[in-house]
């Protein structure tokens, strides 16, 4: 284990539909934002990390320059939707390693470039190239949890109906109304199991946060803070043949050495921001970090053991199915949420002594892997 | 000055020339598979390289024409109507992504299929699961 290393500051936009703002135009005002948030000049900068997939060539450098931050290393980062908190686990360890001691990490995305539909996959990939779409994925897990458990289809839309039940209450939220299950349940399909409410919307957003050593932290003391307990990045390996599309291996592995370096276990959470880019992973990931038995998520959804009042708040903001899901920002914008959350910052939403809070994102579609990437960050208040 | 030794080049692979999942064998049209002669793994496609031991002594063969329904969908977006999608569990271990034909029997995860071709490939409910409830 190196250096203790503390997030110091967030900021974003609320994620939505900007057509008439640039990959520049969404970043810049919560990079100055964060900066002055986390009280420090521009100059106490060592590095910064961006996680972005369609943003092009620099987008880093041109967001930066921008504000006249340059000269130090900007590294650009793609894990498809496990950019950002990609980008932020390259910051966590060039810090924790003693290498640097301030580093701004930006999320951004502008979906909106694409003029509606699904997410692009890469033309390159065999089942690409055979029609696989992100929804269908998400569907087949679906089809299959519900052919081995007792979960059903309203299960789903009551993912859909907690996310967006959340998203009321947040102010940086892309869906912020209600919505019954038999709205969800109603509404159109777009890969069955799945209608339109259970799947994520497209829209742009982005989100900075700042992170320190304890020396830096030192510095800037006066300013909330909260501790990085464990920062974890994986890889999808290969399966030719079988595999569970409901136990998604990448994120076991994730979860168990995210609590193994936080030292704490799932009963110590008090939030949890994960990637709920269709309603049936909330079910799929309660059972992958050890909240339920395998096949027994929906008793904690059912039970409202995983919204406000109950064990574990999951998706405070709305998750990717209300807050929104610019594929590159969506990691950043759930550690902007853990650092309100643990920092009492969350208006109508706070969770009440929050003390632990953890963030989940997978990333990317490719055949032969459950996901390319999955990066998972625990928190602790400082 | 001439070194003793020549570091040598390695090779790109022409992955592009031949990416159809279908070919034609002694057996009938058949999905495309890739066996490695080194460790025996079995893989969908033609592949160059075995992902399991990384040897490149790997064999063209004809992959099973039936297997199991591990899960579907049916995709409502898009140019083409509703397209349903599925995973298929070949009877040798491969996964492959496929195109089902649904006709009269619903479709439900763990029912036979087998490979039919028209126009193009697709799998379709086996005649030995029919008999099944």
């Amino acid at each position: 284990m190196g250096d203790n290393v503390f997030v110091i500051s967030a900021a974003m936009i609320p994620f939505g539909k900007y057509r008439t703002s640039s990959y520049v135009g969404l970043a810049v005002s919560p990079l100055i934002d964060a900066i002055r948030n986390a009280g420090i000049e521009k100059s106490d900068v060592d590095a910064v990390y961006v996680g972005h997939s369609y943003g092009g060539m620099m987008t880093g450098q041109r967001i930066c320059k921008e504000i006249g931050l340059g000269t130090v290393p900007t590294v650009n980062v793609d894990n498809a939707c496990s950019s950002g908190a990609t980008a932020v686990h390259e910051a966590w360890q060039a810090i924790s390693q003693g290498l640097i001691d301030v580093a701004v990490v930006i999320g951004v995305e502008k979906l909106t470039q694409f003029g509606g539909g699904t997410l692009p996959l890469s033309p390159e990939d065999r089942e690409v190239k055979q029609g696989i779409i992100m929804p269908a994925v998400y569907a087949m897990r679906a089809t299959r949890y519900l052919h081995d458990t007792e979960a059903t289809p309203e299960d789903l839309a009551l993912v859909s109906v907690k996310a967006r039940k959340h998203g009321a209450l947040n102010p940086f939220a892309q869906f912020r109304k209600e919505i019954t299950v038999e709205e969800v349940l109603n509404a159109r399909p777009i890969a069955d199991p799945l209608t339109l409410p259970m799947c994520c919307p497209t829209g742009d957003g982005a989100a900075v946060v700042i992170l320190a050593s304890e020396r830096a932290r030192k510095r800037f003391e006066s300013k909330p803070a909260i501790r990085v307990a464990a920062s974890v990045l994986h890889s999808g390996h290969v399966a030719e043949g079988f595999r569970d599309m409901t136990k998604p291996e990448i994120t076991y592995d994730s979860a168990r050495d995210a609590y193994a370096l936080a030292g704490i276990g799932p009963k110590d959470l008090d939030m949890i921001e994960l990637h709920d880019a269709f309603s049936i992973a909330e079910l799929i990931y309660y059972e992958a970090f050890g909240l339920a038995e395998p096949g027994h998520a929906v008793d904690l959804l059912r039970d409202g053991k995983t919204t406000f009042g109950g064990d574990v708040v999951v998706n405070p903001s709305g998750g990717l199915l209300a807050k929104g899901h610019p594929v590159g920002a969506s990691g950043v914008a759930q550690i902007a949420e853990a650092f309100w959350q643990l920092t009492d910052q969350a208006g109508a939403r706070q969770i009440d002594d929050a003390r632990w809070a953890m963030t989940h994102v997978t990333g990317g579609g490719t055949a032969g892997l459950d996901h390319g990437a999955c990066t998972i960050h625990i928190f602790e208040a400082a | 000055m001439t070194a003793t030794i020549e570091a040598p080049a390695s090779q790109p692979i022409a992955d592009m020339e031949a990416d159809s999942l279908i070919g034609n064998f002694p057996e009938g049209q058949r999905l495309v598979g890739s066996q490695c002669n080194a460790c025996g793994c079995t893989m969908i496609g033609s592949r160059v390289v075995c992902s399991s031991c990384i040897s490149r002594d790997v064999s063209r063969v004809a992959l099973p024409s039936t297997g199991v329904l591990y899960s579907f969908t049916r995709i409502h977006v898009g140019a083409e109507g509703i397209r349903p999608l599925g995973y298929v569990d070949l009877d040798n271990g491969v996964r492959t992504l496929a195109d089902i034909h649904e006709g009269d029997i619903p479709l439900r995860p763990d029912m036979r299929v087998e490979l039919d071709v028209e126009d193009d490939w697709f799998f379709a409910p086996a005649a030995d699961d029919k008999r099944e409830v």
